[in-house]
């Protein structure tokens, strides 16, 4: 007779190595990150622009922030841009809704109150879903946020941080800014998905009250329709310890 | 009453006279009436005879109605009144629910006397918003307007614009969206018991079912380019050629995937304490469920067997074989064991669609249309049935809305919660499988 | 002859019977005058318990030869927590009682000196002479309710129907004590046998009925009387009244002498059933008074525990535990008088400041900044709760302790029954600690901001109220000590040497902690304080040298909603739920529905609207009313049987009621 752990043994390992070890194709896919030219190409960008519903390519890149990763431009000369490296790269993280590829990540402040564990609570403020499951599937074996540290709270009270997602609806914005305010400091908000960014494919959108940041201050932003659970992870690790360092635990 | 008489008489109340777009505004009887029998439906369709309903004798339902701006409640105005009872508000920013909704639970203590789902919050004004543009942009929308049952959103609203537009349809494409619909159902239904797993804190249960989700979504990022299946049905969207060998690949994996999933399940089904949490758990007596127009695995878990992909197939689902799991009881469990034989029936009506896999691309005429430029179409999504009732003007989107299945169902979550108690709710919750994104559209 | 001490009784007597009298030129004389006699009567009771416990004070009369007053040992002890609480409600009456019932003042004075006259009386005739007084004058006190006069007559009827009852069994016992020893005086008897058992267990009925314990407690008498008489009666009625009981029952069984171990048994499993139900029923209940009142029935029921205990103990032959379980009965006595009082003085205050009884209701209601004497409440409620180092701790911890020696017993049954009634006890303390976190915590949730009162007065009503919780604090801080004092009560109460507080049965080095049995368990009263003192210290020093605790206030969390949802306080009825729910056998909770309106989708059968209320019973309420229907039928019955109104009928009865006299005149002479 099968049991739990007959189960569990035989099932092996799943979870990804990262932060420790870069992240294979299947754990970060190419198709979940913005298309992009190679740099002295730039001059395609002009001539994909039009295609690009959510008006994200510009002449000097494609705004990361902007992009849902429709895959439009891509018969216009531009190309994914992965695999990518999570561990180095910006692409986990912006620093503004708006930042292009290249533009350096930081965050404001890393707190040293976060060095060894973070406590997150998901806020959803008008999202379609799937960025909530997959910033929750981060507790799955594959991920495991756990053993970086990283928990899921089903109380702001208990919070470090506050992971946003969704397009900022009119009837959210007195809840957001309760939760925040119901957040004990030291805190930080790290807004994922592109809807939660600069309002993605509903940007415009009359319901909604962009950005974001006049809400609630943000310290980090995912890009991402939604953002591969690893990017998500990686932002969240930055921000409890900063720069991923490559060494091993 | 059996269901041959309840169709008949259900039916003797559709009425000939010719109404608005929305079948959202129906009363449950009726809306029932007219999902009930399609043949009927497209025979009138054929015969050119108006298709819609009385709003004389079939009034608004006012929180089935979308109000433009602020809260709806569901159902409104009702109360218990006695000693003691006062309003606990749940919602809209919970850890427990990770959508923003609200539930007010009347209560004493403990026990729920009255459960009123308030829903708004996350309104965002998609459908309205999608009217004036060109069809590929409105699908767009549509399909990022509810993340995990894209496919079937975007299958039914691309279904109904085809009818009205009376274009035909690639045959690939509609096996494609098939396959998409069906992987889609999987990782939807294995994510519904991972989460009834945690309500009962069943953690070995839940991470491992968790698991198998996850590989369902990376076979599906790995098959269609994206893990929610955005852009995969879109027209005008990249062709997604599947070679024989891609189509091995996947059959062979959802071979594995739901074979590890029964084997989970009998573990999970054998564990006291999990089948005791759901057991008899917010049940929703047949009647219930015929009466308030249930959708879905929890109207099959009432034990109603009625399945769009059998009972108003649209192609390719008229030549396929789909088995329909049905429960007694109608409570959680049932609910969730639907679920379970769903997994089964969808992995295999894969591979019937693997196997039968269109070699060239043939064109099939589209369903007839409704009115002029108007059609309507109904996919069984993961949580239930999904209609869509679109107005074409040329290339594009005149007006579209829709019932969902979450919207059909939520007065029986309501119904169904009364007399629980509090630590119930979630595995309530959890069973019937809501997403707060396709009522708040 | 007339000595200092018997003086001062006399004295105190004759003030509280001149309350009366002066109530007719001014209230707040006649309060007045109560005060004063309870100080005298507080003071003789001090040199009594301190000086000649064992000795009484007894009046000689005129005649030379002593009258029936006087003070011993154990009604020293007994007088001495009535002065205290009186000194209190007198304090609190002069502010309270203003009114529109002009009685209340003369029924309070009457009250408290029958309890005073029946704490002095040394003979049968004075005693019961004392009872009566205080039941009738008791029941004029409750009459004397603001508005309800309906609801505030029944109950004051069933009081009085239930003192009467008590009346009858006390008069029974007394006439089985004059039987055996042919006086009225209260002296020692020297046979034991039926009639001494007849007379315990008259006894044990007639008092217990006054203490208000199971099966006596019928979930309305105590507390409907007590919560809607006027607060400073209700004070007066659970605190000292429900002692009277008990002192009657001490008094009774100090004449009575060395018993059978059954009776202990008896005494035992009635007070672990009435502290179980007491604290059952206070925790379901949500008036500000009949809460507290329920919690009279669970305390009064831990007295009974720790007497059953002691008489099994000496009828066992185990001196040390029979001693330490009498000090802890006294002590119990005495910790529930002043921390009820306390409460119910406060539970005056919120319907004065609030206009309600209801928990549920306090909330927002009240009128004016929150009470100046909340503190009081929080420690009387913490006391009740057993918290420690408050009174009620110690007690509850020394009657815990005597009931785990219960192994000692030799008997296994006996062993059993004190296993049971342990458990019993425990649970009891658990669910008491339940409803006072509901009683402080819903009672206090009208702005206890700590401003200064708005009203004149307030400070007047609040003082009495702090003076009282201090002494709660303080005899709980100081236990071992207020224990030594207890030696004299417990030798009279035995008619024997007794292990004594100190260094016998509690063995205490220095008096700074009580050593339960010979020894079992140890705890320190005034050692704890002091340690939380001193934690509480290390804390505030290491704050100040880190430096300053930023702080933030911020709104409560509302699961993220901005405004408040209507009428959506958490009930105080909902935190009692779970409970009501979960016993369901024992409380025979039911849901009682009416549907009211339309339902919205009328063609639909969705449940619409509805009233619902979730009763509980007490099973012992359905008994009372077979006995009522019953009683009521018996009386029709006999009422159309014997008085038909048919006058042949009645000149039958004259014929034969002269046909008996004749006979029996001719028979004995």
């Amino acid at each position: 007779m099968s049991t739990w752990i007959q189960q569990a043994v035989a099932r092996g390992r799943l979870t990804t190595r990262f932060p420790w070890a870069p992240p294979n194709e299947e754990e970060a896919p190419i198709t979940a990150h913005a298309p992009e030219v190679p740099p002295p190409a730039t001059r395609t960008l002009p001539l994909a622009a039009p295609v690009c519903p959510t008006g994200a390519i510009e002449s000097e890149g494609v705004r990361q922030g902007a992009c849902i990763r429709c895959a439009r431009c891509l018969s216009h000369g531009l190309t994914p841009t992965g695999p990518v490296d999570l561990m180095a790269s910006s692409i986990a993280l912006l620093r503004s809704p708006s930042g292009l590829r290249h533009e350096p990540p930081s965050v404001r402040s890393p707190s040293p109150g976060f060095r060894r564990s973070l406590h997150v609570f998901l806020i959803d403020v008008g999202s379609c879903n799937a960025c909530n499951r997959e910033a929750l599937g981060l507790a799955n074996p594959y991920y495991d946020s756990q053993r970086l540290g990283i928990f899921f709270t089903n109380s702001p009270r208990h919070a470090d941080v506050l992971l946003v997602v969704g397009i900022p609806t009119r009837e959210m914005l007195p809840s957001l800014s309760r939760t925040y305010e119901a957040m004990p400091g030291p805190k930080a908000v790290v807004a994922i998905g592109a809807c939660a960014l600069e309002g993605g494919i509903f940007h415009g959108n009359p319901h909604a009250a962009l950005p974001l940041s006049d809400h609630v201050p943000v310290d980090a932003y995912v890009p991402g329709c939604p953002p591969p659970p690893l990017a998500i992870l990686s932002a969240l690790w930055r921000v409890m310890r900063g720069p991923p360092s490559r060494e091993g635990p | 009453m059996t269901r041959s008489s309840w169709v008949e008489t259900s039916l003797s109340e559709v009425p000939k006279t010719s109404h608005d777009l929305s079948l959202s505004y129906l009363s449950p009887d009726a809306r029932l009436a007219i999902l009930t029998d399609y043949t009927e439906h497209r025979t009138r369709v054929l015969r050119g005879e108006p298709l819609g309903l009385d709003p004389a004798r079939f009034p608004n339902q006012p929180w089935l109605a979308p109000a433009a701006r602020g809260l709806r409640r569901c159902p409104p105005d009702e109360d218990v009144r006695g000693y003691g009872i006062f309003t606990f508000p749940y919602g809209p920013v919970t850890g427990g629910v990770p959508e923003a909704v609200r539930f007010d639970v009347r209560t004493y203590g403990e026990r729920i006397l009255e459960l009123t789902p308030v829903t708004g919050f996350k309104r965002r004004g998609v459908l309205a918003g999608i009217a004036g543009l060109p069809l590929p942009d409105a699908a767009l929308r549509v399909e990022r307007m509810v993340g995990n049952l894209s496919a079937a959103h975007v299958t039914a609203f691309l279904t109904a614009a085809e009818s009205a537009r009376g274009l035909p349809v690639p045959e690939r494409e509609l096996w494609t969206r098939a396959l998409a619909l069906e992987l889609q159902r999987i990782y939807n239904h294995l994510h519904a018991v991972a989460r009834v797993a945690e309500s009962a804190a069943q953690s070995v249960g839940q991470a491992q079912v968790h698991a198998l989700s996850e590989e369902v979504l990376r076979l599906a990022g790995w098959a269609f380019g994206h893990r929610w299946l955005f852009g995969a049905l879109l027209p005008g969207g990249p062709d997604r050629r599947l070679e024989p060998s891609d189509r091995r690949t996947i059959g062979t994996r959802i071979a594995r995937i739901s074979a590890d999933f029964q084997t989970l399940w009998d573990l999970l089904s054998h564990t006291r304490i999990f089948v005791d949490r759901i057991q008899g758990t917010s049940p929703i007596p047949r009647r219930e469920a015929i009466r308030w127009g249930a959708v879905g695995p929890t109207l099959r878990a009432s034990s109603v067997g009625w399945d769009d992909r059998v009972h108003a197939p649209i192609p390719p689902y008229t030549d396929l074989f789909v088995a329909v799991p049905q429960g007694i009881d109608g409570d959680a469990l049932d609910r969730i064991a639907v679920r379970v034989g769903e997994i089964q029936s969808s992995t295999l009506a894969i591979e019937q669609i693997l196997d039968r896999w269109p070699a060239a691309s043939g064109e099939i005429p589209p369903e007839p249309c409704v009115e002029a430029h108007r059609g309507i179409a109904r996919v069984e999504g993961p949580n239930g049935d999904l209609i869509y009732d679109v107005t074409m003007q040329g290339d594009r989107v005149a007006g579209a809305s829709c019932r969902s299945a979450s919207e059909a169902n939520l007065p029986l979550l309501a119904l169904g919660s009364r007399q629980s108690v509090f630590t119930d709710f979630s595995f309530a919750w959890e069973s019937f499988g809501f997403v707060i994104a396709e009522v708040d559209r | 002859m007339i000595g200092t001490g018997t003086g001062a009784l006399l004295a105190s007597l004759g003030l509280f019977f001149a309350g009366i009298p002066l109530s007719l030129r001014s209230r707040k004389l006649s309060y007045l005058a109560c005060l004063l006699g309870s100080l005298a009567l507080l003071g003789t009771s001090l040199e009594v318990l301190a000086f000649h416990p064992v000795a009484p004070v007894s009046w000689i009369g005129p005649l030379g030869t002593p009258e029936g007053i006087g003070l011993d040992g154990l009604s020293a002890f007994f007088a001495l927590v009535a002065s205290l609480v009186w000194i209190a409600t007198s304090l609190f009456s002069l502010a309270y009682d203003t009114g529109t019932s002009r009685l209340l003042a003369p029924t309070y004075s009457l009250t408290l000196g029958a309890i005073a006259l029946l704490f002095l009386a040394n003979d049968a005739i004075l005693f019961l002479v004392g009872w009566e007084l205080m039941t009738v004058a008791s029941y004029g006190m409750i009459l004397q309710a603001p508005g309800r006069p309906g609801r505030t007559f029944s109950a004051a009827f069933i009081f009085l129907a239930f003192g009467e009852g008590s009346t009858l069994a006390i008069f029974l016992a007394l006439a089985g004590l004059w039987s055996v020893s042919g006086t009225f005086r209260f002296v020692p008897l020297v046979s034991t046998g039926l009639v001494t058992s007849g007379i315990f267990l008259a006894a044990l009925v007639g008092f217990g009925l006054k203490m208000g314990v199971a099966p006596f407690h019928m979930s309305e008498w105590l507390p409907i009387a007590h919560s809607s008489a006027p607060s400073n009666a209700s004070a007066v009625l659970s605190a000292t009244l429900t002692l009277a009981g008990t002192y009657g029952l001490f008094r009774i069984l100090s004449l009575l002498g060395p018993s059978p171990s059954w009776w202990g048994a008896v005494v035992l499993t009635m007070g672990a059933t009435s502290a179980l139900l007491g604290a059952l029923f206070a925790a379901v209940s949500e008036h500000s008074k009949g809460l507290p009142a329920y919690s009279t029935i669970e305390n009064n029921g831990l007295v009974l525990v720790a007497l059953g205990v002691a008489l099994m103990a000496r009828s066992e032959g185990l001196p040390v535990l029979f001693a330490f379980a009498l000090y802890a009965a006294f002590y119990q006595a005495l910790a529930h008088a002043v921390a009820k009082a306390a409460l119910f003085l406060h539970a005056g205050y919120i319907d004065r400041t609030t206009g309600t009884f209801d928990l549920n209701a306090i909330r927002g209601r009240a009128k004016e900044p929150g009470s100046p004497a909340f503190p009081a409440f929080l420690v009387a409620g913490t006391s009740l709760a057993a918290g420690p180092p408050l009174a009620g701790f110690v007690s509850e911890w020394m009657i815990l302790e005597a009931l785990f020696q219960s192994y000692r017993f030799p008997d296994p049954l006996l062993r059993l029954v004190g296993l049971l009634a342990g458990a019993a006890v425990a649970l009891a303390a658990g669910l008491i600690a339940a409803a006072m976190v509901k009683f402080l915590g819903f009672g206090m949730l009208w702005n206890p901001r700590r401003s200064a009162p708005a009203r004149m007065g307030a400070r007047a009503l609040a003082s009495p109220i702090l003076g009282i919780s201090a002494v709660v604090a303080g005899i709980g801080i100081s236990a071992p000590w207020i224990l030594a004092g207890l030696g004299g009560p417990a030798i009279v109460f035995a008619r024997a040497s007794v292990p004594p507080p100190i260094g016998g049965a509690l063995s205490i080095p220095a008096g700074w902690s009580i050593v339960s049995g010979a020894p079992f368990g140890i705890i320190s009263p005034p050692g704890l304080p002091l340690a939380l003192l001193f934690g509480a210290l290390v804390g505030i020093g290491y704050l100040w040298l880190r430096g300053r605790p930023r702080w933030r206030r911020s709104p409560p969390w509302m699961a993220g909603n901005p405004v408040q949802v209507p009428d959506e306080s958490y009930s105080a009825f909902a935190f009692s739920t779970g409970l009501r729910l979960m016993l369901r056998g024992m409380f025979r909770t039911r849901e009682a529905r009416t549907t009211h309106g339309p339902t919205t989708w009328a063609t639909l059968q969705m449940p619409g609207s509805y009233d619902v209320e979730l009763e509980v019973f007490d099973a012992f309420k359905a008994f009372y009313d077979a006995l009522e229907r019953g009683g009521l039928g018996l009386s029709a019955a006999l009422k159309s049987a014997l008085m038909p109104g048919r006058l042949g009928q009645y000149v039958a009865y004259i014929l034969v009621a002269t046909l008996i006299v004749i006979l029996y005149v001719a028979i004995v002479f």
